[in-house]
């Protein structure tokens, strides 16, 4: 019987051509004869559902502390504690994911692409930070988001960038959200999950390339605070501009401002305004016609954004997987000699055909022709819109944090002589 | 009273806060009724066959899975998961199982004596153990912690065998990451997220195998 | 929890601490980077010695010491992965608990003290800082603007354009690389060209570059690239071709020059020259003519070739050293001779690539011509030991691809035909006819209808293929996911000149010299013409005339139709086994000696 079922096996195996035909039944199920009895296959469970609703729940909690810690408490090292819970439970107790930044790219996926699933834990990581922050400022960031908390922490020794760096670097987070939602949008990748330098400290392991990044990016954090948050978080920029329109905000003095200059250099991200005194060495008709040229400026540099973008939407759809595996089986030159790619093995196996994958690659490009105008169009927008706000500023004798760029970390108010108990002079 | 400038402010304060409420009733609807007719959506279809429609509602959270008939044994998910090693892992369908003395996934090809000395062995981590059933049959199970994911012995297996090993997520230890950095370099789109009540996608000759009871509630 | 006094003694303590751990943070972080590199270049699961033992196991099964060191290197490798990834974890671990040691003690070292506010440094001009940050955010916006339009200039978008073209192109001709080269061999009649026009949009691109790509659709029909015409169906798309000449009084012969090395092997043309190959027991040689003098433009010996067996093959005197008819790309030439050289020339005669491909076993000789599919040039090898067919990249000669084929030797061409779906070439050998993918060599159908020593190729028109042996039989093969035998035929039987299908007809000619027409889907018989010489050249149908030329020199120029109508039987003066090649209102000839081009 042994002998024979040897043979068979034999047979088959030099007979039968291989292919990769999956789940076959080539051999019979056996019936034993001793009393062997079969395992299950072991299938562990996912993380339990009504785990999710309690992350919502404790960034609900998380959010309305901080905002209580940092508005009526007006306690650094309350928030400073809030920010290491954050860190312990969104970082290292969840791993990094959910998390408000990446749910851009679910949001954005979700609102293009009607099959792709939206879970209601996601929409909630999205909205609830905005709407607190729209309310209270940007108390997501001093005390709740892991990635802010944790280079909160490095940030020992922080220098002063200058508002002009500080404005330069700051324009780099659009570019990054624009990016972001475009390759969201056409289904291409989650770049910022997959740029993402935090998460490979919170699950202790990383690729190269990204140990170097987190490295390089804290290390550096040590100078100049939350580099992520500041010139990289497409988040933030979110946040930016919501914060403007808060109804409250982290006021640096409890009462009036007595203008003691002592909170000048308490600021590690640059983020208080100095004072706007006296007159703009400008004189106004000036001022009308470069504020008059800038805004007309404005629609022209949206155009040249705008055709730029389109001119590169195939260097940018270059990595759609469906546009690449398409040229590579357009050109399979491009990998003549080398082993075939598994991409081309795949789609052979799949046996969808060519013309299809042809025609979706070309719809993907014109996806990204039309992401590729607004994208630029959009950057376009931003720096003009970016220059158009420096010419304006509004008469304002304090320093007060602004309220886009604050983060309502709270270090700037133990910097205040004045005390709540202080009567304020009307 | 109010002054120009706060009532601007508050203006676009309520005009954001209403785009905001817009864009989520939006995702919120979305999220109820996606793309498919029943009022659920997940990132696979739903209507692969042997989705428990009504099973499947009672869900809210999707986890990723890979589908085994679409994976071609690249190799990649040994490689580019993020935790090291793999949370793809090789799981045995018993079900399917030929139970073979000469058996595609365990043994290297062109092998002539049937034993477990290394040079025979098809997986470089030793994560598969034989056991002697009873004459000729042997039963072959999987060392999780060894299994690397690799994926040599489903190629062995789906190619000279009946196919009952077959690679997929194990929930235990994959961290459900917004977007799957295996699913992002999959060569054969075997990735997708699927129901979090229906975690796995293995198949038994074309049908769904169910997961046991006993080894699931815990 | 009892307060850390702020006293100088705690703070050195915990700077010294933080310093320590600090150093401590960094030496493991150099130690997981070496790790990671060395993992890296070293995957110890995949160790290229422990393969070369079991490889060498298999050859030696009973080698105890073998086994012994196999199972030992198996064991340290996998310790090895273990380790590593031990190391890894620990080390993130490790590193982790340093830095947070680290993190706590320079935050209680900041908590112990008390915040000091520096005091107020000179106070900044605000309107002053903010025109310079207006100028900063402007310069680098500007330089953005200025190197994204200069990236934008460089790019070139073709993609997208390709794409599209062979998206639509593909739902007729579904080939990938939008088959510049993909002869459409259920359209091989030359009316309906519109359908490989679609096609031939798409691939200009392809073709821009002189030196890489490979010609257009247009292009190839346009010339006469290989043998028997485009794709080798022995269908030819020029006009204006003569029907009437004379060899010996030198009637519309444009002129005639001699081939100095004898060879069996058809003339082919690319714009102006026609290339053919020669070779005696003791040299080999390739020739280009300018196709409007007859001067022999250049020649280039093929010798010096590593690998090339130092004597020639025997063959058969009528297959002879030079048999294979060459093939060309318009950017290249290749030619291959029966002792297995192969060598590829550009236009010019300078040499671009050679090889041996390892002497064929074949009793009369090779004789199997070249066909050329995208840029590659494909060779069926079909000899004694290991029988395959191979496709070189003409650019450098490298194996793009290999296929195995269990057949016995065979002296038939391949044809590459477009069933309609893709583009298929079909080689014919005993015991079968095969469809093979040309892009990657995949073996795609097989059906068993053939025997013997097989000598003529296979035709193709309309999803059907026809093969054709002496001693065996005449096969009709549709073609599909699985192939089925439509009709055969034993009564008249080719075993050198290959058969030729027409949009309603195929036509075949028997060695001995008789013509036979049949119904290409039913089989039927329509007629049979006894032109009484023997004849070895393959029949091709040009202008609507078939033009079959027999050993004797006589042109049987005649009607591809139901009922046998000939239409004129010029002399060449000179006896031929080759099948002529066409270019615009020409016919080249390679009689025995002389090169002849035909025209008005």
């Amino acid at each position: 019987m042994k002998e024979r079922m040897k043979k068979l096996c034999w047979i088959l195996l030099f007979t039968l051509v291989v292919v990769n035909g999956f789940a076959v039944q080539r051999f019979p199920k056996p019936e034993f004869e001793t009393a062997y009895l079969q395992p299950q296959t072991h299938q562990p469970p996912p993380r339990a559902e009504l785990l999710a609703v309690t992350d919502v729940v404790v960034l609900f909690l998380a959010l309305a502390v901080t905002t209580w810690l940092v508005l009526k408490r007006r306690s650094r090292m309350g928030v400073f504690f809030m920010s290491l819970a954050s860190l312990a439970y969104f970082g290292f107790y969840r791993q990094g994911c959910v998390c408000s930044i990446g749910a851009i790219q679910n949001v954005t996926l979700a609102l293009f692409d009607h099959s792709f699933f939206i879970p209601l834990t996601v929409i909630a990581f999205f909205i609830l930070p905005l709407i607190f922050t729209l309310f209270f400022g940007r108390t997501f960031c001093a005390g709740v988001c892991p990635f802010g908390a944790l280079q909160d922490l490095v940030a020992f020794r922080p220098v002063k960038l200058g508002s002009r760096l500080n404005a330069v670097l700051g324009m780099i987070p659009y570019v990054y959200l624009g990016l972001a939602v475009l390759y969201a949008a056409t289904g291409t990748d989650f770049i910022i999950c997959r740029y993402d330098p935090f998460v490979g400290i919170f699950r202790f392991g990383a690729s190269f390339g990204m140990f170097i990044f987190t490295g390089t990016l804290l290390l550096s954090g040590i100078f100049i605070a939350r580099p992520y948050c500041r010139f990289l978080c497409p988040y933030g920029v979110l946040l930016n501009r919501t914060s403007r329109f808060s109804r409250k905000h982290l006021t640096i003095t409890p009462a009036a401002c007595i203008q003691c200059r002592l909170c000048e250099n308490s600021c590690p991200y640059d983020a208080i305004d100095i004072p706007v005194t006296g007159k703009n060495p400008m004189d106004k008709q000036r001022r009308m016609r470069n504020l008059i040229f800038i805004i007309l400026l404005v629609p022209v540099l949206v155009g040249i954004g705008g055709w730029t973008g389109a001119r590169l939407h195939e260097t940018l759809a270059g990595v759609n997987p469906k546009v690449r595996l398409a040229s590579l089986v357009m050109h399979p030159e491009s990998y003549a000699g080398m082993a075939e790619p598994f991409e081309i093995t795949a789609f052979r196996s799949a046996g969808k055909p060519v013309a299809q994958l042809y025609a979706e690659a070309s719809s993907v490009l014109g996806q990204f022709y039309t992401g590729g105008w607004i994208l630029g169009g959009f950057l376009g927008l931003v720096f003009g819109l970016v220059i158009a706000g420096r010419m304006l500023a509004r008469y304002n004798p304090d320093y007060v944090p602004n309220k886009g760029n604050c983060f309502s970390c709270g270090r700037c108010v133990d910097y205040c002589p004045v005390k709540a108990t202080t009567n304020p002079p009307s | 009273m109010l002054n120009r400038r706060d009532f601007i402010q508050t203006l676009v304060r309520g005009s954001i806060l209403a785009g905001l409420t817009l864009l989520t009733g939006a995702l919120v609807y979305r999220s109820r009724k996606g793309g498919c007719e029943s009022g659920f959506a997940c990132g696979s279809c739903p209507k692969s066959d042997g989705c428990n429609l009504a099973e499947a509602k009672a869900f809210r959270q999707t986890v990723w899975q890979l589908d085994p008939a679409k994976c071609i044994q690249c190799g990649r998910c040994a490689t580019n998961c993020v935790m090291s090693p793999s949370a793809v892992k090789c799981f045995h369908v018993y079900a399917m199982c030929g139970y073979c003395d000469l058996c595609g996934g365990y043994f290297k090809p062109e092998t002539k004596d049937l034993t477990t000395a290394a040079e025979h062995q098809l997986c470089p981590t030793n994560a598969i153990k034989r056991k002697f059933v009873e004459d000729p049959f042997f039963e072959y199970s999987i060392d999780k912690p060894l299994c690397i994911g690799c994926g040599k012995c489903v190629k062995g297996c789906g190619a000279f065998g009946n196919g009952s090993l077959q690679l997929q997520i194990d929930h235990h230890l994959c961290q459900n990451c917004n977007e799957c950095s295996i699913a992002r370099s999959c060569p054969s789109e075997a990735f997708s997220r699927v129901p979090a009540g229906k975690p796995y996608l293995l198949k038994s000759f074309g049908k769904e195998l169910l997961p046991d009871k006993k080894t699931t509630s815990g | 929890m009892r307060k850390l006094e702020p006293t100088p003694r705690n703070i050195r303590l915990l700077r010294n601490t933080a310093t320590v751990s600090g150093i401590f943070a960094m030496v493991l972080c150099v130690l997981i980077l070496i790790n990671f590199l060395q993992v890296k270049r070293a995957d110890p699961l995949n160790t290229p010695a422990l393969k070369m033992l079991v490889e060498r196991l298999k050859s030696s099964p009973g080698d105890k010491q073998l086994q012994q060191e196999v199972r030992e290197l198996d064991l340290v490798a996998r310790k090895a992965f273990f380790t590593s990834q031990w190391q890894v974890r620990t080390g993130g671990y490790l590193l982790f608990f340093s830095l947070l040691l680290v993190i706590i003690c320079l935050k209680s070292i900041e908590m112990m003290k008390p915040v000091i506010p520096e005091p107020p440094g000179k106070e900044d001009d605000f309107w002053n800082e903010r025109m310079l940050n207006r100028k900063w955010v402007a310069y680098a916006g500007i330089t953005l603007i200025v190197l994204s339009l200069v990236a934008a200039w460089l790019t070139h978008n073709e993609l997208g354009n390709n794409l599209q073209a062979a998206a639509s192109g593909g739902a007729i001709s579904e080939e990938p690389a939008t088959g510049a080269a993909s002869p459409s061999g259920s359209s091989a009649v030359p009316a309906d060209s519109t359908r490989a026009d679609t096609t031939a949009k798409s691939d200009t691109a392809a073709a821009s570059n002189p030196v890489d790509g490979f010609p257009t659709l247009k292009e190839i029909r346009a010339n006469s690239a290989s043998f028997r015409g485009f794709g080798g169906n022995g269908i030819d798309f020029h006009t204006n071709l003569p029907i009437s000449w004379d060899g010996k009084s030198g009637k519309n012969i444009l002129w005639k020059t001699e081939v100095p090395l004898p060879g069996y092997n058809s003339p082919i043309v690319w714009n102006d020259q026609v290339f053919l190959s020669g070779a005696s027991d003791a040299k080999r040689e390739v020739y280009s003519f300018d196709a409007n003098s007859g001067k022999l433009k250049w020649r280039f010996t093929v010798d010096k070739i590593p690998g090339s067996p130092a004597a020639s093959p025997k063959v058969n005197s009528e297959t002879g050293q030079a048999a294979p008819t060459m093939a060309t790309d318009g950017r290249r030439v290749y030619a291959i001779f029966a002792n297995g050289d192969m060598v590829s020339l550009d236009m010019e005669g300078k040499k671009i690539w050679a090889k041996n491909l390892g002497l064929p076993v074949n009793h009369y000789g090779h004789s199997s011509s070249l066909i050329m599919y995208h840029d590659m040039v494909i060779i069926q090898y079909d000899q004694r030991n290991a029988p395959c067919v191979m496709a070189l990249a003409g650019k450098s000669g490298e194996v793009v691809w290999k296929t195995a084929r269990n057949v016995k030797i065979s002296w038939a061409s391949p044809i590459l035909v477009n069933t309609g779906k893709r583009t298929e070439l079909i080689l014919v050998a005993e015991p079968s006819m095969k469809g093979y993918d040309p892009a990657s060599g995949k073996e795609l159908w097989s059906i068993d209808c053939i025997g013997g020593e097989v000598g003529p190729s296979a035709a193709f028109v309309g999803g059907i293929a026809f093969s054709v042996n002496e001693y065996s039989k005449l096969a009709a093969v549709e073609l599909g996911e699985n192939p089925r035998l439509l009709w055969e035929g034993t009564e008249y039987l080719s075993d050198i000149p290959s058969p030729l299908a027409t949009e309603k007809y195929l036509f075949l000619l028997t060695s001995y010299g008789t013509a036979v027409c049949y119904d290409a889907k039913s089989g039927e018989k329509q007629w049979e013409k006894d032109f009484g010489n023997p004849t070895y050249a393959s029949p091709m149908l040009a202008d609507g005339k078939i033009y079959q030329m027999d050993k004797t020199g006589i042109m049987h120029i005649f009607k591809p139709d139901k009922v046998y109508a000939s239409i004129a039987e010029p002399q060449l003066g000179e006896g031929s086994v080759c099948t002529p090649a066409f270019g615009d209102g020409r016919i080249y000839i390679r009689g025995n000696r002389n090169l002849y081009c035909v025209g008005r």
